[in-house]
């Protein structure tokens, strides 16, 4: 890659780094996490620069590697081969949900609300309505189709107007 | 928590993002990782022209194939290849094969290198019957030591495909594996970065009949994998040669709202897929615990199920869920055996269960 389109991408990523970062976040919850995503998402858009800024729309290239990256995260999978007292407990006190009646400010039990979302709602809510996507934009990110992208926008927001801690918090 | 409408969430959300302060981007690492992909493409690229002149000036390779490769026809099974890499291979390639005459590849990278940290490595997996070249990150490094048995796999689906990356112990000279079509691929293990390894690619509709792995005196033992329906082979228990293998049974054991756990038992051990209404989570035991155990089977569904599994002598079951609820399970009998799954009420506790027997007596517990 020559120099002119070097810098071209240094600028790009130096300005998306964070929106993708807090993309990648809203998806997984996991700010380190969220930090390697996006890194590697802006690697791959690297190795294909050349084509990338021809599409007219690298944010939407980067976009969609973020929720590939992420969707193959729940794809992978090692077996749990071992009987192990241990191990479902402390599967299940790790999860994210201990942690939401320790912060009551908005924004934590907001996010907390958020990944108790399946993945694949909480994509579409961050997708629909953190980046304003188009339903159809959101179904190609999602690789669904728009019917999918409604409903499950629909039961997502039903949970989280029914998320009974934020309530408790004194939200509105 | 109230949202009004969607101008309304998109102004909490913006909010809630902006407080996640990103560290600065990485931008000469990330630039040195691009160029890495882009060096690993032309070397691709130069595989598959070193293959395809291999083919055309008749150079023996290394092959250890089914029947041969076969243009694909329509209703025919795919027609899968694999061969250990031959020389000029990559640094990393564990293994390269065709299906139906498209070829991929899998690499691994240098554990702890392109961003996976310590302990970690990625698979790549590319080529033709792959594309685009889908790189899985953060794997934990291959260990022979994973695993009970003669190799320890890892899966993966991808764009269509199934790919099953495995190390395997010292003392293994080659493996047979057998698809339900009847073809057979032969795996031999190289060594890569210090671990013997093995690696195929299926079509992810394939089913795997089952797994031997051989030394140089003979069979050393043999698995038999839970296929999930649509999804990935699941390596649980091997078995010594002549040992006879578990009966086969399958029943539904709950349901519920948008999701429904089942039970299969087999030579595998056992396995429970979770279906929401896609099957997302698989928890598989080798065999069936003295007392009870209780598995996290959905953690990331929506709700999130667990659920377990009993010995004969277990008569009740009772969850204290983290939203301080507290019920008796419903235990229902596949086969020989005990099982029960439930919904998780999001809470703050952990999840707590006491198994009793008819006595009333507790043969088991969480934290015991």
């Amino acid at each position: 890659m020559n120099a002119k389109l070097d810098g071209e991408f240094r600028e790009f990523m130096h300005a998306r780094w964070p929106a993708m970062v807090r993309l990648a976040y809203g998806l997984t919850g996991d700010q380190g996490y969220a930090e390697d995503v996006a890194q590697a998402a802006f690697a791959r858009a690297y190795a294909s620069w050349a084509r990338v800024r021809r599409s007219n729309d690298p944010d939407a290239y980067v976009r969609q590697i973020v929720v590939n990256e992420n969707r193959n995260r729940f794809r992978k999978r090692r077996v749990p081969e071992r009987l192990d007292g241990a191990l479902p407990e402390t599967a299940l006190i790790d999860v994210p949900w201990t942690d939401v009646t320790r912060e009551y400010d908005e924004r934590s039990a907001l996010i907390a609300a958020l990944q108790r979302l399946g993945p694949r709602q909480r994509a579409v809510i961050v997708l629909r309505y953190w980046m304003d996507l188009t339903e159809p934009e959101t179904a190609v990110a999602l690789n669904c189709s728009v019917g999918t992208v409604k409903s499950q926008a629909s039961r997502a927001l039903a949970t989280l107007r029914q998320a009974t801690d934020l309530v408790d918090g004194g939200l509105s | 928590m109230i949202i009004d409408d969607e101008r309304d969430l998109h102004e909490r959300l913006e909010a809630a993002f902006e407080a996640i302060s990103p560290h600065p981007a990485p931008l000469d690492d990330t630039v040195r990782w691009g160029r890495a992909i882009k060096r690993r493409r032309v070397a691709l690229a130069i595989g598959v022209v070193a293959a395809a002149t291999a083919v055309a000036f008749g150079v023996p390779s290394v092959v250890h194939r089914t029947d041969g490769p076969a243009p694909a026809s329509p209703g025919r099974p795919p027609t899968v290849t694999v061969q250990a890499p031959g020389r000029g291979a990559q640094p990393g390639e564990i293994a390269t094969g065709t299906i139906d005459g498209r070829r991929w590849w899998i690499v691994a990278d240098l554990p702890g290198t392109n961003g996976a940290g310590p302990g970690h490595q990625d698979i790549i997996i590319a080529g033709p019957a792959v594309e685009p070249i889908e790189r899985f990150p953060t794997m934990p490094v291959l260990r022979a030591a994973d695993s009970l048995g003669p190799v320890s796999f890892t899966a993966t689906i991808s764009g269509g495909v199934q790919i099953q990356v495995g190390a395997v112990r010292a003392n293994v000279s080659y493996l047979r594996v057998r698809l339900d079509d009847g073809s057979v691929l032969t795996l031999r293990p190289v060594t890569v970065y210090g671990t013997r390894a093995v690696a195929f690619a299926i079509p992810a509709g394939a089913q795997i009949t089952d797994v031997v792995a051989y030394s140089r005196h003979g069979e050393i033992a043999s698995a038999v994998p839970f296929n999930q329906p649509g999804g990935l082979a699941w390596f649980v228990s091997w078995l010594r040669p002549g040992q006879p293998q578990a009966a086969r049974a399958s029943g539904r054991i709950a349901s519920g709202t948008g999701w429904s756990a089942t039970a299969y038992l087999g030579p595998w051990g056992i396995c429970i897929p979770v279906v929401d209404p896609q099957p997302v989570e698989v928890a598989c035991v080798p065999s069936v615990p003295a007392s009870a155990v209780v598995l996290n089977l959905d953690q990331g569904g929506t709700p999130e199920i667990a659920g377990g599994i009993a010995s004969a002598s277990v008569a009740r079951v009772v969850v204290t869920q983290p939203d301080r609820s507290t019920a008796e399970v419903r235990l229902v009998t596949v086969g020989s055996h005990k099982f029960f799954a439930f919904a998780v009420h999001p809470g703050a506790k952990p999840l707590r269960w006491v198994a009793y027997d008819q006595a009333g007596k507790v043969v088991a517990s969480s934290g015991r």
